[in-house]
């Protein structure tokens, strides 16, 4: 499909031309070195060249907190609140949170498909923009170049004095159409590098954790980790979740809300009675990165994690998902040498 | 990755959304345990298997995985053994016959009664695990023909919280039933056996290629049972185990049963042994 350029000092008239159609939201600026995503009220205000956000557009579709049941308790009823399409346009999401997206699809689709989630997403329209990894990005090692465009309707590759805006889908060419822009002719240029990898092929790391349920640095990791629940947090492909219900002060109403939840806290295997079955950290280290790279991986055949980086840039201890999946190569290669 | 449909296939269920059931009948087990019976709006059929949850809610106090007690060959309504631990569960324990809960379900495998045509059944039963594998044994009772012999081993902690009285006794005085009850710590008053639930194992004789063991009891209890059924011979493949977890959802979303990368509440909670014999999280 078609190609233009989109030079910088046209941009914020771009993102109007969005706003004219649809709701907007975009990475802003949230204190001195933190973005995130929010509904564009100024498009001069979008930043579009940043290292990612604290959260990815995950919390959207699977909002941190989420009104299940709503109840009387006068007369013991409960009812379901309306969820509405976004219809709305996601503009300057990096590929990698592109693809956490389809893989939440994945999670919510099959099985049991999930009405609110699916509701959510259906209208959600897309416009991916390159990025300049910095040294917590690696999905290029799990398959997500910087420049990838899987997923979007549209994409904006960084150029020479603005972008090269690449229309992928019908939908992204309505969004496009009547603003005029001239067509961009010049190869694209070549995505940025990576500085962090996971030295391993894709196909090899199926050996690799079938080998290493018990190494070390699972205990090692552990001995850093405050199970505060972090890493969980800003990943953007966790989707697990607590239902709790609450009462309002007269005591007549209520509701029953689904909050995000992680597996690196304690009380995640809670049962009644008291039983934790992964009261060790280092099991419970595992269980999050056997998630990313196991679990749902040997059936889906891919990673799940998306090689953000963000739960290594915001961990409290400095632990890092690519350290450890490298050591996990190393150790398996000794032992398989 | 794979682009997916992202409209919501016709007939998607409203996953959440618990369906208002009556309680017709409470009785009191022990201190500790009621059994609750519940009937669903037109007295329809849960339309369980034996082994099957379901989540029971009370608005405003919050939602949890119950198992099912009574046999689907129950017509008309389902039974709930619930133990007090909790807030949820003590507040239903208030509730009276009349009064209404939300039931959501039935979730999970349950046992494929299929499979037990023409075994003999051997049930392993510790504590609150005789709760759920009721609903096996009254199936079993109520389709005798079908099935071989019916072993019942149950270990319970005392004397005193020991569930199901009526019927135990029925078990016990019954031809077509061979039942085996042990207590931990009997009170002065016990006249029976005395000691942990493996202690039943060993004497017991078995046809062991046609005998199905079915295993629910605490954590703890599993692998000493293993272990017992192994040094009996009876092979890996005869053993089916239902385990507990937190199934918070139901509908293998929320996350929190997660055996590694099994979710009990739809691969479990019965589970066929060799099928789990290589999830290390399992016991």
């Amino acid at each position: 499909m078609a190609r233009f350029y989109l030079e910088k000092g046209k941009v914020a008239a771009f993102i109007a031309h969005l706003q004219s159609q649809k709701t907007v939201y975009a990475p802003h600026r949230k204190g001195r070195n933190a973005f995130a995503f929010a509904p564009v009220e100024r498009p001069q205000d979008v930043v579009l060249d940043y290292p990612r956000t604290v959260s990815s557009i995950k919390k959207y579709f699977l909002p941190p907190r989420e009104e299940l049941l709503s109840f009387n308790l006068a007369e013991n009823t409960c009812a379901q609140p309306a969820v509405a399409p976004l219809d709305a346009v996601f503009l300057g999401v990096h590929s990698y949170d592109v693809h956490a997206v389809l893989k939440l699809d994945h999670n919510f689709v099959t099985g049991n498909p999930e009405r609110n989630y699916l509701t959510r997403r259906q209208g959600a329209l897309i416009v991916g923009v390159g990025f300049t990894p910095d040294r917590f990005h690696f999905s290029g090692s799990v398959g997500i170049p910087a420049g990838d465009t899987t997923g979007c309707d549209l994409f904006l590759h960084p150029c020479e004095g603005g972008y090269a805006l690449e229309v992928l889908t019908p939908a992204g060419e309505k969004l496009v159409a009547g603003f005029k822009l001239p067509a961009h002719t010049s190869g694209l240029p070549a995505a940025a590098p990576f500085q962090q990898h996971i030295y391993v092929p894709q196909a090899k790391l199926k050996d690799v954790f079938a080998h290493n349920y018990d190494n070390a640095v699972w205990e090692e990791e552990a001995e850093k980790c405050m199970s505060c629940g972090t890493c969980n947090l800003v990943c953007p492909t966790c989707y697990c979740f607590d239902v709790e219900d609450a009462v309002d002060i007269t005591v007549t109403r209520g509701s029953r809300e689904r909050r995000w939840d992680g597996c690196m806290l304690r009380s995640f295997t809670e049962v009644a009675g008291g039983e934790v079955f992964r009261e060790e950290p280092a099991a419970r280290q595992r269980h999050r990165v056997y998630r990313k790279f196991k679990y749902i991986s040997d059936e889906t055949g891919e990673p799940w994690c998306v090689g953000c980086g963000r739960c290594t840039a915001s961990c409290t201890a400095d632990i890092s998902i690519v350290s450890i999946v490298n050591r996990l190569v190393n150790d398996y290669d000794a032992v398989k040498a | 990755m794979t682009k997916h449909e992202l409209i919501a296939p016709a007939g998607t269920k409203d996953l959440y959304l618990p369906v208002m059931a009556e309680i017709t009948d409470v009785r009191q087990m022990t201190p500790l345990e009621k059994l609750f019976e519940i009937r669903l709006p037109g007295g329809v059929d849960l339309g369980h298997r034996p082994g099957q949850f379901v989540e029971v809610s009370l608005f405003g106090v919050g939602e949890a995985p119950i198992s099912i007690s009574s046999s689907p060959t129950k017509k008309g309504a389902f039974d709930l053994g619930i133990r007090k631990v909790g807030m949820l569960t003590e507040m239903i324990h208030r509730m009276q016959p009349g009064e209404r809960i939300g039931i959501r379900g039935p979730f999970g495998s349950g046992f494929d009664m299929t499979k037990f045509k023409g075994k003999d059944v051997l049930v392993i039963a510790g504590g609150i695990g005789l709760v759920p594998l009721r609903s096996l044994i009254n199936y079993v009772l109520d389709n005798r023909a079908d099935f071989g012999r019916l072993v019942i081993c149950y270990g319970s902690k005392s004397d005193t919280d020991l569930l199901f009285e009526d019927e135990r006794r029925a078990w016990e005085q019954d031809p077509r039933v061979e039942f085996h009850l042990t207590v931990d710590h009997g009170s002065p008053a016990w006249s029976g056996r005395t000691g942990v639930i493996t202690t039943l194992i060993p004497g017991l004789d078995l046809d062991l290629p046609n005998t199905l063991a079915c295993v629910c009891g605490p954590p703890i209890m599993y692998r000493f049972v293993l272990l017992a059924l192994k040094s009996k011979r009876l092979p890996e493949e005869n053993i089916y185990m239902s385990l507990e977890r937190r199934m918070k959802c139901g509908v293998g979303k929320c996350g929190h049963c997660q055996i590694n990368g099994s979710y009990v509440c739809q691969d479990g909670p019965v589970y066929h042994y060799p099928d789990i014999k290589a999830l290390r999280e399992a016991l």
